[in-house]
């Protein structure tokens, strides 16, 4: 399956502990200070929203944002655009981006270390009905590649699969490991 | 997916296709994407100040979308619901559209249509196509054209209505949808039905043209009809809209709109887009003058079967619940559940249903809420749910003893917020959110302002006279926001301190928002942004401690007069020093020093193009079609298709003299050989440049052969034919604008006259 627009989201510990709305100035200082490695654009504020995309920083290939659907605060990215490799690098690469905004958040002063990123649990989603409806036959397409993608992230490590049930909502997988890792060892198993 | 509709989102494709090629120039490719709802946004040019210097987003692509605005940018996505209207399973593809194009929030608007920001043009098509398959289009929702036709969220159950006027406004908004009388307008026009006169859903008085339903007995049947109003509007200067006719039959309101879009985009102003909308012309006209044009034009209006054939069954038009009705037990109510429904619930004229209001702070909700709430709609309530002009979303047709079922499911989506129509439910345009005219942060304003009131409501701490208040708010004096209808409104603008720009927000008082928005507020004075909360609790204070009994706030702001008021709002004014206090020198929720250098040229429109370019547009895409047919070995389909194009092409040159031609290759060829080959306007004086008559005879002769035969040979060599044709026409096309503007210099007159006067003659 030639999948390029899907989102990854790294779950928080107690997220609830983080004020939301100091993710409008740390954004805004990632766009004057070129934090991540690609175009960013702009800051979306949509923390009056009860468990939605929460803050998002809005950039050329995808988002990012500290998302809080379902009411789960995790670190999510998410592509927009083509990407390019083979299906397990670009969910490495997805996977990057994502944990590399969660490691710099972590060590914001602004969050005062109240954001806590294990890494060991995930949810991967393709954002693409059309590409990946959420049916089994569409999610038997892409498990091989995911799990090798699961394979390097983890090293080998054991972890669970739950998969969303309902046909409507995205083809999405959340990913339990047993065992955490520091979000730098995950990121330099990916690079 | 109606198969018209599919066609056009080909086209569309295919025009972007060909501007990305650079076959198309920007001017023409922006209005295109504008009639298609595809509209910029903030920092499209490339440029943003971060908060410390201006730097240029350097986006990969370096083809343009429209005049400086950059392919990659990211755009705004306006989608119209006619009337608000929607149904579960256009709820679900809005939400997942939203989902995988956009950011995953629904934005639902003042004009009851719902926007996407943040879409990439290349993926519009998609979205497009997979809204078609529920029947919504995004055709027509910006750009010079007839916007989404609004109308009464409670039409059909309101307890005071005259009659539903629903399937009047949905008749309007399809037979008008693409209509050759609306395709020339020099800007946009809105369009509003009202069941009554005096609740405000309607809000006809800020309309280009707006319908109010009566009814008067005529030789002792009972008749169906409006009050129509005309030249209401809100911008900087807000005009009310005028009486044309107090009692305009049912069969007689589709002509009518018709002809006054004709007048209004043969005779409104093209090229000063400051002075384009209706309420202008009537200005300049003079009233009685456009009241009499429009007549004319309604005259020789060709009749059509549309004004009428859905007449037949509109008394019977119904919609239907999905439950049975039902009483509400009032035993045991949770006092949550009775503070919802105190302001949330509206008992319908239908004994035993209510309608429920859904809340949505900024008139936002997420793909996974609008989806999940698709489903509790089905459950509760099947097609019946609009988005209202207060950007929430009502469920009607509840049956009321499902109210606490309905309240719980709710609570489980966070959608059970209270407060609908009152102080907290805050209006805002998207400002500098979003909006590339915006000069100050309407939604942070109105982000803050809503959770401090929903926080000081939920401690008991808002009088009940303060609650019913609206407020209401816009990024700048463009009105979006709709602020002049609000008891307190806000607009943004600017003030410059010690050398530094404050956001500031100008104050209206004492809008009316009943009456279908008959009064606008009056405009006071200028406070910095930061200060509007405390500015707000000093005007509600002021007001319940000062006002008389049973006296509303617009009532007191007459009563206390503009000084009074003055005087508050300069208690507030004052900005300290950017050393003392550089709080007030950002907006809210938007940490980098205010600046309004980002502000770029608006696209509420854009440029004007005249129809004839889109015509042959039109006539190119269709003989690219005969191509691909004739690659594919379909001769015949080939040899039409390239017959076609031409008329297609013939058609826009003759509509040029002639607005009246019918769509049809008899008449089209026919009108075509008098006015433009018989008279030697479509041969080129440059001797060769398009051989003479003999492009033309292309048409003619292609016509004249009703017994034809289909081969390859003939198909291959019309297609060659037809594109010559169509370069014929261009160049036409070209010199007859020359021409004009030659003219134009002669006589030192402005286009638009000289245009519409000639357009005059050719009608009449
Ligand atoms: S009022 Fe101004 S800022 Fe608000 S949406 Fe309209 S043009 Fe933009």
């Amino acid at each position: 399956m030639d999948l390029h627009k899907f989102g990854i989201k790294f779950f928080a510990v107690d997220g609830q502990r983080i004020d939301i709305l100091k993710l409008i100035p740390l954004y805004h200082r990632w766009i004057q200070h070129n934090a991540l490695q690609e175009l960013l654009i702009d800051v979306a504020d949509y923390s009056h929203v009860p468990a939605g995309p929460g803050v998002m920083l809005i950039a050329h290939e995808g988002n990012y944002a500290l998302d809080e659907t379902g009411h789960e605060r995790g670190v999510v990215y998410y592509s927009k655009r083509r990407l390019s490799g083979e299906l397990p690098e670009r969910f490495a690469r997805v996977a990057q981006r994502a944990l590399t905004a969660a490691r710099l958040m972590s060590a914001d002063a602004e969050l005062d270390g109240t954001l806590n990123v294990p890494g060991n649990r995930l949810q991967f989603f393709a954002n693409d009905r059309l590409l990946a409806p959420n049916t089994d036959a569409a999610y038997a397409e892409l498990e091989p590649a995911f799990k090798a993608f699961l394979e390097r992230l983890y090293s080998g490590a054991p972890y669970r699969l739950a998969r969303e049930t309902d046909p409507r909502e995205r083809l999405s997988v959340t990913v339990q490991a047993d065992t955490e890792a520091p979000l730098e060892t995950l990121l330099a198993r990916l690079s | 997916m109606p198969v018209d509709l599919a066609r056009e989102i080909d086209v569309f494709e295919g025009q972007i296709e060909l501007k990305k090629q650079g076959k198309i120039e920007d001017k023409l490719f922006a209005e295109t994407r504008l009639r298609r709802g595809a509209y910029g946004q903030r920092y499209d040019n490339g440029q943003r100040h971060d908060g410390i210097a201006h730097r240029s987003l350097p986006f990969p692509t370096p083809t343009t979308k429209g005049p400086e605005t950059l392919w990659d940018a990211p755009g705004m996505q306006r989608i119209k619901i006619p009337f608000g209207g929607l149904n579960p399973d256009q709820m679900d593809v809005l939400a997942d559209v939203a989902e995988e194009y956009s950011d995953a929030i629904c934005h639902i608007t003042t004009r009851q249509d719902v926007q996407l920001h943040y879409v990439h043009i290349e993926d519009t098509p998609d979205v497009m196509r997979r809204l078609a398959s529920v029947g919504i289009t995004t055709r027509e929702a910006c750009g010079n054209s007839v916007r989404n036709v609004t109308a009464c969220t409670l039409a059909g159950v309101c307890r005071c209505e005259v009659f539903d006027v629903t399937p009047y406004a949905k008749a309007t908004a399809y037979h008008l949808l693409g209509h050759p009388d609306t395709q020339e307008m020099g800007r946009k026009f809105k369009i509003a039905f009202s069941g009554c006169k005096t609740s405000s859903c309607g809000l006809t008085n800020i309309h280009d043209l707006g319908f109010i339903a009566r009814t008067w007995q005529e030789n002792g049947v009972t008749r169906r009809g409006f009050e129509v109003v005309v030249g209401g509007g809100l911008g900087a200067v807000p005009y009310d809209a005028k009486l044309f006719d107090a009692a305009v039959p049912e069969e007689e309101i589709l002509p009518l709109a018709q002809a006054t879009c004709r007048v209004f985009a043969r005779l409104g102003e093209k090229r000063n887009r400051g002075r384009a909308r209706m309420k202008f012309l009537i200005e300049k006209l003079g009233f009685d003058e456009f009241r009499r044009l429009v007549l004319e034009e309604r005259r020789i209006l060709p009749p059509d079967r549309r004004w009428t054939d859905y007449l037949k069954d509109i008394e019977r038009y119904h919609e239907t619940p999905t439950q049975a009705p039902s009483k509400l037990d009032l035993a045991n109510l949770d006092p949550e559940f009775e503070a919802w429904r105190a302001t949330n619930v509206y008992p319908q004229r239908q004994s035993g249903y209510v309608v429920a209001t859904v809340t949505l702070p900024l008139g936002d909700i997420t793909s996974w809420q609008l989806r999940q709430l698709a489903n509790v709609a089905r459950r509760y309530v099947g097609d019946n749910v609009r988005a209202t002009v207060e950007q929430n979303l009502i469920l009607r047709w509840v049956s009321e003893g499902d109210l606490p079922a309905l309240y719980a499911e709710l609570k489980r989506l966070d959608l059970a917020l209270g407060g609908a129509g009152k102080i907290e439910d805050v209006v805002a345009c998207p400002g500098t959110d979003t909006c590339k005219l915006g000069i100050a942060a309407s939604r942070g304003l109105a982000a803050v302002l809503h959770e401090r009131l929903v926080e000081r409501q939920k401690n008991g701490a808002i009088e009940p006279a303060v609650r019913d208040l609206h407020i209401k708010m816009s990024g700048c004096f463009n009105s979006c926001g709709q602020h002049h209808l609000a008891d307190i409104g806000f607009y943004g603008v600017s003030r410059k301190v010690g050398g530094a720009t404050v956001p500031h927000f100008r104050v209206l008082m004492g809008g009316e928002w009943e009456n279908n928005g008959a009064t606008y507020g009056l405009t006071i004075g200028a406070v910095p942004s930061k200060r509007i909360p405390e500015f707000i609790d000093h005007v509600t204070q002021r007001y319940v401690a000062e006002r008389q009994s049973g006296e509303r706030f617009k009532s007191y702001v007459t009563r206390i007069g503009k000084k009074a008021l003055k005087e508050m709002v300069d208690a507030f004014s004052s900005v300290p020093p950017y050393a003392v206090d550089r709080s007030l020198y950002s907006d809210w929720r938007d940490p980098r020093e205010f600046t309004i250098s980002d502000i770029t040229t608006g696209e509420c429109a854009g440029e004007v193009v005249p129809q004839i370019q889109f015509d042959l547009q039109a006539a190119e895409q269709r003989n690219f079609e005969a191509q691909v047919y004739l690659e594919q070995g379909e001769f015949q389909k080939a040899d039409e298709a390239a017959y076609q194009s031409m008329l297609i092409a013939a058609r826009g040159l003759v509509r040029t003299q002639f607005w009246d031609l019918p769509d049809e290759p008899d008449p089209i060829a026919a009108e075509f050989k008098t006015r433009f080959y018989d008279t030697g306007l479509f041969q080129s004086p440059d001797a060769g440049q398009y051989a003479g008559g003999k492009f033309a005879l292309y048409l003619l002769n292609r016509h004249a052969d009703k017994a034809r035969t289909f081969t390859a040979d003939k198909a291959r060599h019309l297609v060659e034919e037809a594109q010559l044709f169509i370069e014929a026409a261009y160049g036409c096309q070209q010199r007859m604008s020359e021409e004009r503007a030659r003219a134009l210099a002669s006589l030192d007159l402005p286009a638009a006259t000289t245009d519409a006067t000639a357009a005059a003659e050719a009608t009449a």
